[in-house]
């Protein structure tokens, strides 16, 4: 636990015994901006400075489409948002390769305010949502919140003003539904946060997956690579899951209803379906707000194609400006549109395979790919990621193993674990939903929760999403 | 009496999630260190108490902190290996390091790569709180134990501020080990420790530092302040650390000395200022700049017996940058601090690596007289 968690804990607690009282929404609103402010000037107050600036920039381009919802006016709002966030993300990883200037020391000392990837997001959403016309009149007090609004600004999830607005503009009273509701995901993400670290960290010294990626150079085998990709997809799945429960559960204890960013990603038996459960709310702003519109531009089949692969590119570089993301985003791309030719191929053909067998076929097969692809998202160059996917297509490497076995029997008892917990869910979905829980039994579970996700795991890892 | 029901089971839920808390701290203690469920369970199981003071207790385990059966932390000894023993208090014991990385294990493992064979034996005889003067009255017994050919003394002259504190120490003839006395049983809350150490963490710099100004403040009464440590401690220190290599010398140990380094450079920042409040929290009498000074007039006591007495010279406070990479508090190494250290002190002890090398697989290493291994 850092300074800054306690500080959230602390800041949100109090800000939590003074919200319910308030009975005017415009109070609450105030009340929670000024939280949101606080604490995102915690990371320093050149940070907020530049994320007031957005939100007034922005705010004040939603007025201008407003008045006349052009193209060219929309264009102008997208165009000085990107430029705002090239400037800030881009700009530093591109400086090496331009010729040396003056101008280079300037922009090399440039530092990524954090969340900038998200709430800029949020920002082109509104300016895109405006220029369709929506019934989107937000107060300024409504705009600055929603770009800064605690529980999103950091790392998601990515909402729209359209979800947001109507509950700002609610007073409801405080249920007990809801505080149970934040509570449990709250408590199911501190649990997923810190499975994730155990991942990366291991369980003894130099034997987590960061170890494996950043310590190792070479000599990985097939199997090796394998028990790599699926412990990190699984690392990633935690840690970003994780932290999504809990500011879900945060907003929900505010009796705010946050966008899903997850549905039980690995269970995916298709590309598709893989990013409709995965990074949800990143996934369908790049469906809604890249893909559609560029699918529009032209009729052809080979286009849809086409626009699929750009918009999983820009996906992947939005995460980091890097050869390596734009790969991994390619790779996404090239996944769908083979998973789209396929399902053609199955309408046209009529293949006699009874579902039970193609169903888990399908399902490894998402699965393996999926898992193959966190080899470019985490790998620290080229070469490395290069010599790891070499050894997955060559046969002689999988007979042996260079890893601590420690690792293997990490990831596989998460992976394992992570589908046992699965099973009982649904199990428990089917035949005891209406069963209630003991408060009592809350407690406790709570309690073995903050035990696992905080007091075990008193030293935290940098979250990974929080370089985006 | 809807209202005093939901308060009785309030009261209850919270007094169920401190037990459920408790139960969690001693299953993680079990699973991760094999500690047992029901008794005390603390630093205090690493270390009894004979007639000269603490010492670590003969196969104690706390957390990452493993002693064997001689009290020493570390393996176990092993037979035809060069030994040399790790004289100091708990930079040399190691507190903040990953398991097997305090500076006496690394120091192990970078003279046996630089020799190329397993030659060397590092024996991280220290104790945290152990003073100059104690280790002096433990040196009969260590030799008779251990039988090192060199001893490495890296004192922390701290013990020094406060002269009563140096005790004289009681006859030779008493320093024998004694029965470690058990452990007594009590319970204890183990989430205790456990939120302690997350405030430590999580607590911003300026709240911690002003609690312990508090502290210091409080614990002034009994003291006068000093702006500066005495000539008299200093003479005091440079004739302990005299009289230890006096000691070694005599048992056939080639003692060689290291000075004393610190996580503070020549100009102070922000941080260091509020390091050396938490270093002045255990010696309350003595003014925050009066520790820098201290530091520097015990490494020149260091190294002018150094000089004086033709021993080996390790000079740590110039050799190891000082900052927060290298030390995780005022004096006290990370991983990466203990290895600079051990680094160092292989370089110092180049020579003898390279008359081990010379000496060949076949010879035993050389041996003060005294009686045969205990392991």
């Amino acid at each position: 636990m850092t300074s800054q968690t306690l500080l959230y804990v602390v800041v949100v607690s109090i800000a939590w015994l003074l919200f319910w009282p308030l009975r005017n929404f415009r109070l609450r609103q105030g009340l929670m901006l000024f939280i949101s402010y606080l604490l995102y000037a915690s990371w320093g107050l050149r940070f907020l400075g530049l994320l007031v600036f957005s939100s007034l920039l922005n705010y004040a381009l939603g007025a201008y489409v407003r008045r006349q919802p052009t193209a060219a006016r929309l264009w102008v709002g997208v165009l000085l948002n990107i430029a705002f966030l090239g400037t800030f993300k881009y700009l530093p990883a591109i400086l090496p390769l331009l010729p040396s200037t003056s101008l280079n020391t300037v922009f090399a000392g440039i530092v990524l305010p954090v969340g900038i990837s998200f709430w800029t997001f949020q920002a082109l959403s509104y300016l895109f949502d405006v220029y369709r016309e929506e019934e989107l009149q937000p107060s300024m007090l409504e705009f600055l919140l929603y770009m800064a609004f605690w529980p999103t600004v950091l790392s998601g999830p990515v909402c729209r003003l359209s979800s947001m607005l109507p509950q700002f503009r609610e007073s409801p009273k405080p249920s007990g539904e809801d505080v149970r509701s934040g509570l449990d995901r709250i408590c199911m993400g501190l649990v997923m946060t810190a499975l994730g670290q155990a991942l990366a960290s291991g369980l003894q010294l130099g034997q987590g997956l960061d170890h494996a990626f950043d310590q190792i150079s070479s000599g990985w085998t097939a199997l090796d690579v394998w028990c790599l990709a699926i412990g990190y997809g699984f690392e990633l799945f935690f840690n970003f899951a994780g932290y999504s429960h809990i500011v879900i559960g945060a907003a929900r204890l505010f009796g705010l209803r946050l966008d899903e960013n997850f549905a039980r990603p690995y269970l995916a038996t298709s590309p598709s379906e893989f990013w409709a459960r995965w990074h949800m709310s990143l996934s369908f702003w790049i469906r809604d707000y890249l893909f559609l519109p560029l699918v529009m531009l032209r009729r052809e089949k080979w286009w849809r194609s086409v626009a699929l692969v750009l918009s999983m590119i820009v996906f992947g570089l939005w995460h980091k400006g890097s050869v390596l993301f734009a790969c991994w985003g390619l790779y996404q791309g090239v996944l769908l549109v083979l998973h789209r030719k396929i399902q053609e191929m199955q309408r046209r053909k009529a293949l006699p395979f009874p579902e039970w067998l193609t169903g888990p076929f399908s399902w490894l097969l998402t699965f393996g790919a999926i898992c193959l692809g966190w080899i470019l998202f985490r790998a620290n160059s080229g070469s490395q990621a290069l010599a790891m996917l070499r050894a997955v297509v060559t046969p002689g490497e999988y007979m042996s193993r260079m890893l601590p076995a420690g690792l293997y029997y990490l990831v596989f008892a998460c992976v394992f674990g992570y589908f046992g917990v699965m099973a009982v869910d649904l199990l428990r979905r089917k035949y005891f939903e209406a069963v209630a829980v003991p408060m009592e039994v809350r407690f406790a579970l709570y309690s073995a929760a903050v035990y696992v996700g905080v007091l075990h795991m008193a030293q935290t890892q940098a979250f990974i999403y929080f370089q985006f | 009496m809807k209202r005093l029901s939901l308060i009785v089971r309030g009261v209850l839920g919270l007094v169920i999630f401190a037990l459920v808390l408790e139960f969690c701290a001693r299953v993680d203690d079990a699973l991760s260190y094999g500690a047992a469920f029901w008794p005390p369970y603390n630093r205090e199981i690493l270390e009894t108490r004979d007639s000269i003071g603490k010492r670590g207790r003969p196969g104690a385990r706390f957390q990452k902190w493993k002693l064997n059966s001689l009290g020493f932390r570390g393996p176990e000894l092993r037979s035809g290996s060069l030994r040399i023993a790790c004289f100091g208090a708990s930079e040399t014991f190691g507190l903040y390091e990953a398991e097997g990385q305090e500076f006496p294990r690394q120091l192990e493992r970078e003279l046996n790569t630089r020799a190329g064979r397993n030659s060397f034996q590092v024996v991280n005889v220290a104790y945290v709180g152990e003073t100059v003067a104690t280790a002096t009255l433990r040196v009969p017994e260590i030799v008779e134990q251990v039988h090192p050919s060199y001893a490495i003394l890296y004192p922390s002259a701290a013990a020094y501020i406060w002269l009563p504190w140096v005790r004289e120490g009681p006859a030779l003839a008493a320093s024998a080990a004694t029965q470690a006395e058990p452990i007594p049983a009590r319970f204890e809350w183990r989430i205790r420790e456990r939120i302690r150490n997350l405030l430590k963490q999580a607590l911003p710099s300026f709240i911690q530092t002003g609690l312990r100004q508090r502290e210091i403040q409080a614990a002034l009464a009994g003291y006068s302040v000093m702006d500066r440590v005495p000539e008299e401690n200093v003479l005091r220190f440079r004739k302990d650390v005299s009289q230890l290599v006096v000691v070694l010398r005599a048992a056939g140990v080639e003692p060689v000395l290291v000075t004393h380094a610190t996580a503070f450079g020549k100009t102070l920042s922000e941080s260091d200022r509020d390091l050396l409040i938490a270093w002045r929290k255990f010696y309350p009498m003595l003014k925050e700049e009066g520790f820098l000074d201290m530091e520097q007039r015990m490494n020149d006591a260091i190294r002018d017996l150094a000089g004086q007495e033709h021993v080996l010279l390790v000079d740590a406070a110039s050799e190891i940058p000082p900052g927060r990479g290298h030390f995780a508090d005022f004096s006290h190494f990370t991983t990466p601090g203990a290895a600079v250290m051990a680094s160092r002190l292989a370089d110092g002890l180049q020579s003898v690596i390279d008359s081990q090398v010379r000496r060949g697989s076949a010879d035993p290493p050389p041996r003060p007289a005294a009686s045969s291994d205990r392991n």
